[in-house]
């Protein structure tokens, strides 16, 4: 073998680093979305696209399309041919959905993915799919680790001028979790948060360089699992939809291809949702949401801070409130007051703070294939949204006059047991 | 406070190879800092057991007492006698803790864990009891306290191995490698500490358990619900995890030795392309080497000759045959007493013997040998193995009985 002195040994090592050094920290864009990308991603769900910030920022300042975030959660996986992306591509509509949220997005994973794009949000419109199953008694936030990135609270931290009562809730929020716990330098950063002290400019100094890093590595892979929705999804629904785009149309072929789908059980659910997820489980089902209660949870007030979030960018907001099966609840024995209970509660949240564009489905549960299977809008019940969306988003941005009340952060708040009384006297 | 989880993500890299650094360079220069060795190794253990791990920190100082007392006493009493009763109650006593320790999951005794265990109980006590038994043989006369706290708390390979031996690592500790050998070293090193990182950060870390793992376990879970405990998910579940368990332990021991080597030791390698092997016994020849070579010559060899001494059995075929469901009974035990690792023992101890059976029918018949059938024994071993780590991964116990 060849005598090796140290720089044939940690030459390449060194040089390895250097090179590794300069991907990262080059000032200059690496990569090239492009607008078939942005179409892929805005039906993609990746996980990625949600957590980071390159794809978002490019979508939401494509000039050549106007791409509205519409946040939700697993409905909005459900691409069905009346699902909004499909009905917005085929009629040309003057906007097109960026889908923000799957199965297990919540008020605050949404909060902290709004983090990473002003653009998207500040004096622009937005559609926001509220679920009541998020408002459980016990914060379940089991997903919370999927849909989180340092990305997120970097640029939570960085945008941060004045310590606001959602500041101390999130950072507190943010606490509780173990990504943040464990991370020596986020822990430090967001307890200070927490305490009221502001960042000092050593701290903001390392948030930058985080924040280089962290935005590098996201536009090197974010765009690594892109799916084939759109082709494989909305391309062929495209082709089903009606030429004309008038309500009355859509209606009775959502309802047809409602009939279609829903054959093989009583309760209007999608054949392939009965048969996997419940025909075998049927028995055990019967009354098993008897105990369920959206009134009393901590998600009300990271419902709170989005609410926060889009006063702060001025963001011209409609929000969905997602009815449920009502044939399948009526089977699940889910109480209804408790239900539209929990539903008043939300939208007293919202509409006492000036947030008035709200589409409340609440009642529409028991519509004729209004749901595509046990919770979630499926044929009728989207071109029931469309007539909402629709609308508003093509009238396009209107300037907006919301009045944050910070004591919907409270646990006060979060465990008053909603009646007509106290709500109408909460302040 | 600072807390260093050994490899654990790349700030430790980092740190430790900065602190191994003026070692590094007096090794250069021939000259070994002992002293500064021994600061390194202990502050990187403190940084281990410190904050929230304090009852380890205690855990391994009482430990160390503990071990330091019975090896010191039996040296002293080895050189006046030797009676069998004393070393048997010495080596029970030095096993003591970990058994304590791996009791103390099936029977929730929190309590116990707290106050014993800690990371790297099971390879510190590999170290001591090799000690008494080589004490027992002859082999180890002295007692040399300042060296006995380096060969135990030889800081890279604490936490998991690789299992290294008293007095090959005296003989590398107490002298200095020459300029060459040690530049060889330092190139092994690097390439291990790159290797290690590719298996452990990339393919296991990454590909395996954030990306294969969860998809094809839940997936398992949900087929297994509707088809009674068996799917056919479980076959992309086995393959993966075991390769994973390769990929993550492989890439630990990689990084184990280079950073040893890095102190001028040569730790033994823990793993040789266990996957090529062409039977099952060879298997354990390239895998987890340094365990199974202190199982083999600590458990079974001792075991088949006190069988032999004794003459309790005469033929060596059933000898050989106890000794290997024995010895791989208790590599399982000592895995944990869970009921699949006590099967993954089982498991591979009648494998052996299903091996030697072959291999004794193959000596005596023409049984074809040739590139074709040796491909064959590669794959067949592969897949028993396969079938093995999924018993040990625990995760039929998670699916069947959870």
């Amino acid at each position: 073998m060849k005598k090796r002195g140290l720089w044939w040994i940690f030459g390449p090592v060194i040089i390895a680093f250097v090179l590794i050094g300069a991907l990262f920290l080059a000032p200059f864009s690496l990569n090239h979305i492009t607008q078939n990308d942005i179409r892929e991603a805005s039906v993609s769900f990746s996980k990625n696209v949600f957590k980071g910030e390159a794809i978002k920022t490019a979508a939401f300042n494509d000039k050549s399309k106007r791409y509205v975030p519409f946040f939700g959660s697993s409905e909005l996986l459900r691409l069905d041919t009346m699902h909004p992306s499909m009905l917005a591509e085929k009629y040309h509509r003057n906007y097109q959905p960026f889908l923000l949220g799957q199965a297990g997005t919540e008020a605050l994973t949404h909060y902290l993915s709004m983090q990473e794009m002003p653009n998207g949000l500040h004096k622009k419109q937005a559609v926001f799919i509220i679920s009541q199953q998020w408002f459980t008694k016990k914060n379940s936030k089991v997903s919370f680790s999927e849909f989180y990135s340092p990305l997120q609270t970097a640029n939570w931290l960085q945008r941060i001028d004045r310590i606001t009562p959602t500041d101390r809730f999130i950072a507190d929020r943010l606490l509780r979790e173990k990504q943040v716990k464990n991370n020596a330098v986020y822990n430090r950063l967001v307890t200070k948060i927490s305490n009221n002290q502001p960042l000092s400019n050593a701290d903001k100094n390392i948030l930058s360089v985080r924040h280089r890093m962290l935005l590098r590595e996201d536009q090197l892979f974010s765009n690594f699992s892109a799916s084939n929705n759109w082709k494989n999804r909305v391309k062929p629904a495209i082709g089903r939809l009606p030429d004309k785009d008038d309500a009355a149309t859509l209606l009775s072929e959502a309802t047809k291809l409602g009939e279609q789908e829903t054959t093989n059980n009583n309760f209007q659910i999608k054949n392939s949702f009965y048969k996997y997820r419940i025909k075998l489980n049927l028995k055990r089902l019967k009354n098993s949401q008897r105990n369920f209660d959206y009134r009393e949870s901590e998600e009300y007030s990271d419902l709170q801070a989005v609410l926060a979030e889009f006063a702060k960018q001025h963001t011209d907001v409609l929000f969905i409130i997602q009815p449920v099966n009502q044939r399948w609840t009526d089977y699940t024995g889910l109480r209804k007051e408790m239900y539209y209970q929990s539903v008043d509660k939300v939208k007293k949240q919202l509409t006492s703070q000036g947030f008035n564009n709200i589409a409340d489905f609440s009642r529409d549960g028991g519509q004729n294939y209004f749901m595509q299977d046990t919770i979630h809008l499926g044929w009728n019940g989207w071109v029931a949204a469309d007539q909402k969306i629709n609308p508003f988003l093509t009238k396009g941005y209107q300037p907006v006059n919301y009045h944050i009340n910070n004591n919907y952060l409270s646990t006060r708040w979060q465990n008053l047991s909603p009646t007509p009384e106290n709500l109408k006297s909460f302040k | 406070m600072l807390n260093l989880q050994p490899y654990a993500d790349p700030k430790y890299f980092v740190i430790l190879l900065l602190a191994l650094a003026p070692l590094a360079i007096g090794l250069y220069f021939g000259k070994r800092f002992a002293w500064y060795e021994v600061i390194v190794s202990f502050a990187f253990i403190f940084l281990m057991f410190n904050g929230k791990k304090y009852h380890e920190g205690y855990a391994i100082i009482g430990f160390m007492i503990w071990q330091w007392l019975l090896v010191w006493g039996y040296t002293l009493y080895r050189k006046k006698a030797n009676n069998t009763v004393v070393f048997y109650v010495v080596t029970l006593l030095a096993i003591l803790p970990l058994f304590l320790v791996k009791l103390s999951a099936p029977t929730h005794w929190t309590h116990v864990a707290t106050l014993l265990g800690f990371l790297g109980i099971s390879y510190l006590t590999f170290r001591s009891v090799g000690m008494i038994l080589e004490t027992r043989d002859g082999s180890i006369k002295e007692f040399n306290p300042w060296l006995f706290l380096r060969f135990m708390l030889f800081m890279p390979t604490i936490s998991s191995g690789p299992i290294d031996r008293y007095r090959r690592f005296i003989a590398d500790v107490t002298s200095v490698p020459d300029r060459d050998k040690y530049l060889k070293m330092l190139e092994k090193a690097v390439w291990y500490f790159f290797l290690g990182f590719l298996y452990n950060f990339v393919i296991s870390a990454y590909f395996f358990q954030s990306f294969v793992l969860p998809q094809v376990k839940s997936l398992a879970i949900e087929s297994a619900s509707v088809h009674g405990g068996l799917t056919w998910w479980l076959v992309p579940v086995m393959y993966a995890s075991g390769l994973n368990l390769f990929f993550n332990f492989a890439g630990y021991s990689l990084f184990a030795v280079a950073t040893s080597y890095v102190m001028g030791i040569e730790v033994p390698m823990n793993f040789n392309k266990p996957f090529l092997s062409k039977n099952l016994k060879e298997f354990w020849n390239r895998w987890h080497m340094t365990l199974s070579f202190w199982f083999r010559d600590y458990i079974f060899m001792r075991f088949v000759f006190l069988i032999m001494k004794k003459k309790w059995i005469k033929s060596r075929v059933t000898t050989s045959n106890l000794a290997y469901i024995f010895n791989m009974l208790v590599m399982g035990f000592w895995h944990g007493l869970h009921w699949y690792y006590i099967v993954y023992g089982l498991f591979h101890g009648v494998g052996l013997v299903i091996n030697d059976a072959w291999l004794r029918y193959k000596k005596k018949h023409n049984v074809p040998h040739n590139k074709f059938t040796e491909a064959l024994a590669i794959f067949i071993t592969f897949n028993v193995v396969m079938v093995s780590f999924l018993i040990f991964d625990g995760f039929l116990d998670k699916l069947w009985f959870k």
